[in-house]
């Protein structure tokens, strides 16, 4: 019986892993702050074009903004897609 | 670039002030040679220039720059050509002056026969010629780099012996040509050694050693003159011959045959003399006494009869002796007798009757003298005989006499020895009767004290069996009790250790009991999840030997005693902030996009709340059951409700459902063990 003294094993390192109720939160987060930026950056790009070449007209960097947006929104839908369904990253697909 | 076009087209407009301005800068202007124009068709600068702008159309764009020639530097001129007005100004300025660069001089109408330069590159001309040299160039370069790649593939391959097994297998001559070279080289080394090659008499040329051709060994077939002496006279066949020649050469030189032929010679030699021996010794031996003591008589006798002359006439009577028994006598008397008839028959009885007459009576003489000498003999004979006869008696007589003494003697004797060996055995034999009478008695009498032995070595024996079983008949009378004691005494140990034991078992129960207590209180009353390591380790250690209770305790998951686990309070205080979340993603459809998303997160917000315990698989009546069920401390079927939502707002409520999980696995694993103890409580009577 004193054969089985258990030393309490040292408890693992806690894993920095998202609790699952904020999983949507986080993504709603990322997508904002991607939208953002892209917007901004399409914006930008819009103005100088604008600038340079369409003698200060409006419609570049609306034009712009619309891509940097898109761009945003594609990835945002994708991160959602794939969300939902269990990551298959690292598995082999066996398909009939 | 957009000038190219138009030069071109330029070019072919003006055909004739090209052709003069080639007249004049023939050696700048090298594309206008291709045109290949004849020298029939070349125009005299005077006469084309008017001709030349008729009949071919002026350049598209006539750009109004004037360009004077003796501006431009020459390699530009072709680049720009000048409008026909301007070249026709060209033309009638001499070209002398215009160009300052060397120009060969030009004489009219000479622009296109005139000599080309030096630095001409291909004059048409010796093109065929050029043709034949370049093949002959060809064939000369290629022999002259297959023989340097051979001489330098020949001089690698002294260098490298991989090159060379390559070049002597397979370039033609290769190998012949790296021997040569190395050859070279090994003589150049070794000048001083000569160089043996394999034909080096022949090439020399000195003089041939002939071997003739019946030289040696020859092969012969084997001839059968060896029968014929077999049968001829030799030692094989008769060894006295040779003995005989053999004694022979030992007679005539003894010194030179050999001791044992000598020998042999010898013996046969004798052998050989033998027989003249024998005949000679047979003649001598006396064959009969009387014939040969007779003969020389009658001999006599025949020449005393042949002496006398034969008697005349008379004839003679023939012999007749009636007392000649005797052969000898009577053969005398045969003789005479036919000695007579002879002489009777002769009819010279008359010569030799007297001498007849006379050996007659001779012969009766002899006659008498014999029978005289025959008794006498005979008289001594017998007078020896009984002589002998009579010693022989005597001696008889004296030997049976010694003889017989003799034979007592011995008697004697023998008598004697024969009695001191009978007394001798007599005693000898009686000594041993003696003492085997003695050894039969000690043995009787030793016998007989193991007999005396034996028997009081029984009786010991049997002294001590019998009271061995007095005593053993004493002691199962009395002792026997005392096992009986010692029975009941084992009996009470027996009894004693099985109380014990249950009370060992009693006493394990109770600290499991108490273990279990210690784990549940430590669980109930902590306000925030705590390690229970200890409190486990001490169950376990106390019911290591519990299959039950170690499974149950296996089946608890290490991340619940290593880190603890929440209180209800904090699980319901999560359930409510993870069902604020499921309530947003509630509306959500099958694959939804960021456009789904949002409107379920903003119609979520305009929803009404449910109460109660609705009926329903939605995610809100599946909101409101759990909330419901955890308010009554319905833990287990909380998280069964929650368990069976699906897409993301399971996704969501992953992580509460399995804390819900470790939790119970506690809770229930704690149940086990408790009902596990109980039981081991119950079954110890």
């Amino acid at each position: 019986m004193a054969d089985t003294t258990e030393t309490p094993k040292p408890a693992p390192v806690l894993r920095s892993r998202p609790l699952s109720e904020s999983l949507l939160n986080e993504k709603w987060d990322a997508c904002l702050a991607s939208m953002a930026t892209r917007s901004a950056l399409g914006l930008s790009f819009g103005v100088v074009f604008s600038v340079l070449l369409f003698k200060r007209r409006a419609w570049p960097a609306w034009v712009g903004l619309g891509f940097g947006a898109g761009r945003a929104w594609e990835e945002c839908d994708n991160s959602f897609k794939r969300a939902s369904a269990p990551n298959r990253d690292g598995l082999r697909v066996l398909r009939p | 670039m957009l000038r190219a076009p138009l030069l071109r087209s330029r070019g072919i407009a003006t055909g004739a002030l090209k052709a003069r301005t080639t007249s004049q800068w023939h050696p700048v202007q090298r594309r206008y040679l291709a045109d290949g124009k004849r020298a029939d068709e070349t125009l005299i600068p005077g006469t084309g220039s008017s001709k030349a702008p008729n009949d071919i159309p002026p350049p598209p764009i006539l750009q109004t720059s004037p360009v004077s020639p003796s501006n431009v530097p020459l390699e530009n001129i072709p680049k720009s050509p000048p409008s026909p007005e301007t070249t026709g100004s060209i033309a009638s300025v001499p070209p002398k002056t215009s160009s300052p660069t060397p120009v060969p001089p030009t004489g009219t109408g000479t622009a296109t026969v005139a000599p080309p330069a030096g630095n001409e590159p291909t004059p048409p001309s010796p093109i065929p010629k050029k043709k034949s040299r370049r093949f002959r160039t060809f064939l000369l370069t290629l022999l002259i780099l297959s023989g340097l790649g051979y001489a330098g593939g020949v001089y690698y391959s002294l260098i490298s012996d991989n090159f060379h097994d390559f070049f002597t297998e397979y370039i033609p001559y290769g190998e012949d040509a790296v021997a040569y070279f190395e050859d070279r080289e090994f003589r150049k080394r070794f000048p001083s050694k000569p160089v043996t090659t394999k034909h080096h008499e022949q090439v020399k040329g000195e003089n041939k050693v002939t071997i003739p051709s019946h030289s040696g060994l020859a092969p012969r077939v084997a001839t059968s003159d060896r029968k014929t002496d077999l049968g001829a006279a030799a030692p094989h066949l008769s060894a006295v011959e040779e003995g005989k020649q053999k004694a022979d050469t030992a007679a005539g030189d003894p010194k030179i045959a050999e001791p044992s032929k000598k020998i042999t010679a010898v013996e046969q030699a004798k052998e050989s003399a033998k027989p003249e021996e024998k005949s000679s010794s047979h003649e001598l031996l006396p064959k009969s006494s009387l014939p040969q003591t007779e003969t020389p008589k009658v001999e006599e006798k025949k020449v005393e009869e042949a002496k006398p002359a034969p008697p005349p006439a008379p004839l003679i009577d023939n012999l007749e002796i009636p007392q000649a028994e005797e052969p000898v006598v009577q053969d005398i008397v045969k003789v005479l007798n036919n000695i007579i008839t002879v002489i009777n028959a002769d009819n010279a009885s008359g010569k030799y009757s007297l001498t007849i007459s006379q050996a007659k009576e001779s012969l009766s003489k002899i006659l008498t003298d014999v029978s005289a000498l025959k008794s006498a003999a005979q008289k001594e004979a017998e007078d020896k005989i009984h002589n002998s006869h009579m010693e022989f008696d005597n001696a008889a007589k004296e030997l049976v006499r010694r003889l017989e003494v003799e034979m007592k003697d011995q008697e004697n004797h023998w008598r004697e020895e024969y009695e001191s060996e009978r007394e001798k055995l007599a005693k000898s034999y009686q000594e041993k009767v003696a003492a085997e009478i003695e050894a039969a008695n000690k043995i009787y009498e030793q016998k007989l004290k193991n007999q005396l032995l034996e028997q009081s070595i029984q009786l010991q024996r049997n002294f001590t069996d019998s009271i061995r079983d007095r005593v053993e008949t004493e002691r199962s009378g009395r002792l026997s009790k005392l096992s009986e004691l010692q029975s009941e005494v084992e009996e009470l140990e027996r009894l004693t250790g099985e109380w014990n034991r249950i009370v060992d078992a009693n006493l394990k129960t109770q600290y499991i009991h108490v273990a279990v207590e210690g784990v549940k209180s430590a669980l109930e009353h902590a306000d925030r999840p705590t390690p229970f390591i200890k409190e486990l380790v001490a169950l376990k250690e106390i019911a290591s030997d519990d299959p039950v209770i170690n499974a149950a305790i296996a089946s608890i998951h290490p991340s619940a005693y290593q880190r603890g686990i929440p209180t209800t309070a904090q699980l319901i205080d999560r359930f409510r902030r993870v069902a604020t979340e499921v309530r947003k993603a509630s509306l959500l459809p099958e694959d939804a996009g960021v456009a789904s998303h949002a409107a379920s997160l903003l119609l979520s917000k305009v929803m009404f709340k449910k109460k109660g315990l609705p009926v329903g698989d939605d995610v809100e009546s599946v909101l409101t059951r759990t909330e419901v069920l955890l308010e009554e401390g319905n833990l287990d079927d909380a998280a069964r409700e929650m368990n069976s939502l699906t897409g993301w707002a399971r996704t969501l409520s992953r992580d509460w459902v399995a804390e819900c999980r470790k939790v119970l696995e506690v809770k229930q694993a704690l149940d086990v063990i408790a009902t596990e103890a109980r039981l081991q409580s119950l079954l110890v009577d």
